[in-house]
């Protein structure tokens, strides 16, 4: 694999034309990616940098080209993503272009969200409005934490008191649905403080009305600066104890509120579940688009080549398809295995006859059936009169070694 | 160059002896040292010399003759060479015997001494008297030997001959100005050991009685023509077609061939007193016949054997177990068992049998001459066999005299029956030879007692090294003593140990627990007084070997169900990542499958898993 330049399959450069041109291609989801942010958060590991040249317009030029070339394998979308990075550093002619060619490539007659990743400091009144006019109707706003202190732990640049101005923004321009992120487990923090922050989100629920909640473990990344300190001694991780401490406080108080965990880290009012994300957890098809952005359709799975520079230049010099650095081809016990993965992490779970019909035999000997049993009876996994195998509730600690555990237990892949 | 002659059947009728090639002067000699001073290299040398080989030849070390052994610089097998060589007009007949370099080997090495009556002693003229030096030294003035001290390469800037020697006469008395400087490298001083070897050593001794009597010093498996003997002839004579009978196992065979390796093998009719030889009579397996054995001949037989017969005696124990692949498959029982069976056919010295154990499954408990000897068992295995192998922790023969008077051997601690039924346990003692450097005396002494060492004596080499003796048990240096003791000395040490005897000793079993239930591959014996060390650091190791699981796991280690160390595996708290992957769905399952693959082969044993490399962590007595 070249992370550069892309691999090659039988010494033809690879890119997503292998996945999505066929007839039977149906996707009716889309992510864009914007490569762009003011300033790189520490415990990032988004492909995203500093743009000091501004190419901003060359890169909305070069993703207009892409997503014309991709569009005819669209279906009529139900949803779309532009995430990042951070899309609203994109100035807002840009912004403009940009759903315009949506506008114009895609059918969004049906569309039933449309969501843009924002940044507190960068949502302004006049890119809110912009947003609406296109058709956005869900904003996700990282607010991360409401303690100046463990932003700057995170090196995240933005004053808490904005995330409220920008919900604000939002709001008023007439964006109906809006989810705030957050981050817990950061160095120094307590779990007083994280229960604090916690309060801070729910406290904005009256005024700017947000339906959605994320709320992520702080993950040390392999190559971030985070991690870079914490293998230097410089960070102290917060204890086991605290962090689990913090996961249940955060279950239980959204959960009192009236946000359901429909994922490990997602929590919604009933009906404001993020239908894009669910659409990657469900294991549905999606076109992508910008660099570094993955793509499922048809049981392939890739992702563009990250580098701006060459995500720009294959998509120029090939018809509007960008390189890509991964590409697995359809496998039939992968996908079975990424079910597993992804459907375990959600309230629904998954449909037991579905995964039998997926998984070929499954009769008593049957190792995957096994390890369910296994974890049915340790009080992990329950199975729900609706045939659905999900999570019991002492399981969602372990979601990952319960995963780990069901897709070791299927046979290997060829 | 001169012609090389091949070596017909001898003929003491004829004339004086040395008088003629058919009625040479008889030397039998070894060539003794530490590993690596040279004994190999000194071999092909003394065979180029007397135009037994030519030059090319003797850039290959022809008497270690398997691929093991000369990657590792150690001959496990003797063998016995006869080469002609003329001196001062007379002809001599020079049968040199390789023995193996290591103690683990010491009867195959005291054995191989009797076939001889001298031996040449090799120093390394830059590492001076070593351990083994020593030990194999003993063993040779305790069978008598006439010795020739040689210091070899002095071709290297660092030799030191002059020191080298002084050292050879401080510390085994033999005079300074009687040494021969040598390269084994360059052949320099060649001419002159050959000249001493003529005439210092001695000629075979007289026979006693009339009736044949040949000593087996060693012998090896060939996959074309069966078990090889190597034989001394002390009495008698030996003709192909005799039929022989071993006195010590009784078995009975017919000569089919009888022959020399000069090194090439050389078929004789007959073999007479003096001479050594090899013997073929279809015998199928090397457990058949025993090193140390009188052969003599089936219808005139010897009254009394030769000396100094011994069964092997294995003296260290460990488990060989299939090793299981990533996947679960690796190879089966079977597969080992068949290797096994392999290599018994050419080492006899080694003893296996079948066991089961609940951790580890269906394995074999395998017995060996000591530490090294298991080392390249285990490596043939691997190699030779094809399998690949779980080895546990070793440990040691202990002998238990039972109450009612009966003396068992104990090769497992599983099988330790109820202490109300012991009388005494006792435990294997060596004696432990040291060569160390004077600065780190110290703390030699300090890890030597902490081993329950008791001192014997200590003797100043040189300024700089001393030679110690200790008295302790085996059980104490099997496992990291040796390492322990190359680190303080910055790999400068060398050892040696000798079984002495059985001591009784305070010894308890100590058995372990995890979750509450009895593991016994985990049992160990111990002194009382160290017991509670040991466990708690065994309970340590585990803690740090096994995952931590969902729930608690206790770990105890009992004597006789009295608790003496306890210790506990936390339960894991969470293992979700509560990240937001998009859809990066191929690096998340990337990470997960990583989690899977990470685990170790696993045995469970209740609830909990246990890697298979925490059943080695039992003898590692290191914090
Ligand atoms: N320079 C030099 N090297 C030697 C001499 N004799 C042996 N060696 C080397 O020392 C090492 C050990 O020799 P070897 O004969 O295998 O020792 P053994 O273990 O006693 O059989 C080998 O690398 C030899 O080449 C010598 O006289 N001079
Ligand atoms: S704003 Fe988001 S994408 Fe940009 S550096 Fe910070 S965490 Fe990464
Ligand atoms: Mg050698």
């Amino acid at each position: 694999m070249n992370q550069t330049t892309g691999i090659t399959v039988g010494g033809q450069r690879a890119d997503a034309r292998i996945a999505l041109t066929s007839p039977d291609v149906d996707a009716r989801s889309l992510y864009v990616h914007v490569p762009f942010c003011f300033h790189k958060c520490h415990y990032c590991d988004f492909y995203s940098f500093v743009d000091s040249r501004d190419r901003q317009a060359e890169f909305v030029q070069a993703l207009e080209v892409e997503l014309k070339a991709m569009s005819p394998a669209a279906g009529r979308l139900q949803t779309i993503f532009v995430g990042g990075g951070t899309p609203s550093l994109l100035r807002p002619e840009l912004w403009r272009r940009l759903l315009q060619t949506l506008g114009d490539r895609f059918d969004l007659s049906q569309l039933a969200e449309f969501t843009v990743e924002c940044n507190p400091e960068t949502v302004t009144r006049e890119l809110a409005e912009v947003l609406r006019e296109g058709g956005v109707t869900r904003a996700s706003v990282g607010a991360q934490s409401f303690d100046a202190r463990h932003l700057k732990t995170l090196e995240r640049w933005h004053d808490p008191a904005n995330v409220e101005r920008s919900l604000e923004f939002l709001r008023d321009a007439g964006i109906a649905r809006r989810s705030v992120d957050l981050i817990f487990g950061i160095p120094g923090q307590t779990l007083a403080e994280w229960e604090a922050d916690l309060d801070t989100a729910l406290g904005l629920l009256d005024g700017e009305g947000i339906e959605h909640v994320s709320a992520y473990a702080l993950t040390y990344e392999q190559g971030t600066a985070m991690t870079k300190k914490l293998e230097l001694g410089r960070l102290d991780a917060i204890d086991e104890d605290t962090e689990v401490g913090m996961q249940l406080l955060t279950w239980s108080k959204l959960a009192e509120r009236g946000f359901g965990r429909y994922e490990v880290s997602n929590f919604a009012r009933a009906g404001a579940e993020c239908l894009h994300n669910l659409a990657y957890w469900r294991q549905e098809q999606w076109l992508a688009a910008g660099p570094s952005a993955s793509g499922h359709a048809r049981g392939f799975r890739w992702k563009n080549v990250p580098r701006l520079t060459d995500w720009m230049e294959s998509v120029r010099t090939s018809d509007g398809w960008s390189s890509v650095v991964d590409l697995e081809t359809p496998n039939a016990p992968r996908a079975l295995a990424e079910r597993i993965m992804t459907g375990l992490r959600l309230r629904e779970g998954l449909d037991l006859n579905a995964l039998q019909e997926q998984a070929g035999t499954f009769g008593a000997g049957d190792p995957l059936r096994r390890e369910i049993d296994r974890f049915v009876q340790s009080g992990d996994l329950e199975i729900a009169a609706d045939a659905r195998l999900r999570l019991a509730e002492r399981g969602w600690l372990f979601a990952d070694g319960i995963a780990a555990a069901l897709m070791g237990s299927l046979s290997p892949r060829p | 160059m001169a012609e090389i002659k091949p070596i017909l059947a001898l003929d003491p009728t004829l004339g004086e002896e040395g008088s003629c090639p058919e009625n040479p002067v008889i030397r039998n000699f070894s060539i003794i040292a530490h590993i690596d001073h040279g004994k190999s290299t000194l071999s092909d040398r003394l065979l180029q010399s007397t135009n037994a080989i030519t030059e090319r030849e003797a850039r290959e070390q022809i008497l270690d003759s398997m691929d093991l052994e000369r990657e590792r610089g150690i001959t496990i097998k003797a063998s016995a060479v006869s080469v002609r060589h003329v001196h001062n007009g007379k002809h001599y007949l020079l049968n040199f015997i390789d023995t193996p370099g290591h103690v683990d080997f010491s009867y195959e090495v005291s054995r191989a001494l009797t076939a001889c009556e001298g031996a040449v002693l090799v120093v390394d003229s830059t590492q001076g008297v070593e351990a083994q030096t020593v030990a194999n030294t003993y063993l040779a003035v305790n069978n008598n030997l006439e010795i020739i001290t040689v210091i070899n390469k002095i071709d290297l800037p660092a030799a030191e001959p002059d020191e080298r020697a002084m050292e050879v006469e401080q510390v085994l008395g033999f005079p300074a100005e009687e040494a021969i400087f040598v390269s084994a490298k360059s052949g320099q001083g060649i001419p002159e050991l050959l000249e001493r070897i003529c005439e210092v050593l001695p000629s075979p001794r007289e026979q006693q009685t009339k009736r044949t009597r040949a000593l087996i010093f060693d012998s090896h498996y060939d996959d074309y023509r069966g078990v090889v003997v190597y034989i001394r002839m002390f009495d008698g004579k030996l003709s192909v077609g005799d039929k022989v009978r071993m006195m010590g196992t009784g078995r009975t065979y017919t000569v089919t061939e009888l022959g020399k390796y000069t090194p090439k093998p050389q078929k004789v009719t007959t073999l007479g007193p003096g001479e050594t030889g090899y013997l073929i009579a279809n015998i199928k397996a090397l457990a058949d016949v025993r090193v140390g054995d009188t052969i003599t001949q089936e219808l005139e037989p010897a009254e009394k054997a030769l000396p100094g017969y011994e069964e092997p005696r294995q003296m260290v124990f460990c488990d060989f177990y299939p090793a299981t692949t990533e996947d679960g498959k690796g190879q089966n029982f079977e597969d080992l068992r068949e290797a096994m069976e392999k290599l018994a056919l050419n080492d006899a010295s080694f003893t296996y049998h079948a066991v089961h154990s609940e951790a580890l499954g269906f394995g074999f408990r395998c017995g060996f001459l000591g530490l090294l000897h298991m080392d390249i068992i285990q490596e043939r295995l691997e190699r030779e066999g094809g399998v690949e192998v779980v080895q546990t922790a070793p440990n040691v023969t202990y002998e238990l005299l039972k109450r009612d008077k009966e003396l068992v051997e104990i090769s497992n601690p599983a099988d330790l029956p109820d202490p109300s039924l012991w009388l005494e346990l006792r435990e294997p003692i060596v004696r432990v030879e040291l060569m160390i450097n004077t600065d780190s005396v110290g703390d030699i002494m300090a890890l030597c007692l902490s081993r329950r060492g008791e001192f014997k004596s200590q003797q100043a080499v040189s300024e700089m090294r001393q030679f110690m003796t200790w008295e302790m048990p085996l059980a104490e240096i099997i496992y990291d003593f040796y390492d322990k003791l190359k680190s303080i000395t910055r790999g400068y040490a060398t050892m040696d140990y000798e079984i002495i005897g059985f001591r009784k000793e305070n010894l308890s079993k100590v058995d372990i627990l995890i979750n509450g239930e009895i593991v016994e591959a985990l049992s160990f014996i111990s002194h009382r007084d160290t017991a509670d060390k040991r466990g708690r650091a065994l309970l340590n190791k585990l803690k740090k070997q096994i995952d931590r699981h969902q729930f608690e796991i206790p770990l105890q280690a009992i004597i006789g169900g009295k608790i003496i160390a306890r210790e506990s595996i936390k339960g894991v708290r969470k293992n979700v990542t509560a990240k937001c992957y998009g859809g990066d769905v191929s690096r998340k399952r990337k990470l997960l499958e990583k989690q899977k693959k990470g685990k170790k082969k696993m045995k469970s044993i209740g609830s909990v898993n246990i890697p298979q490399e925490a059943f080695m962590a039992v003898l590692d007595t290191s914090e």
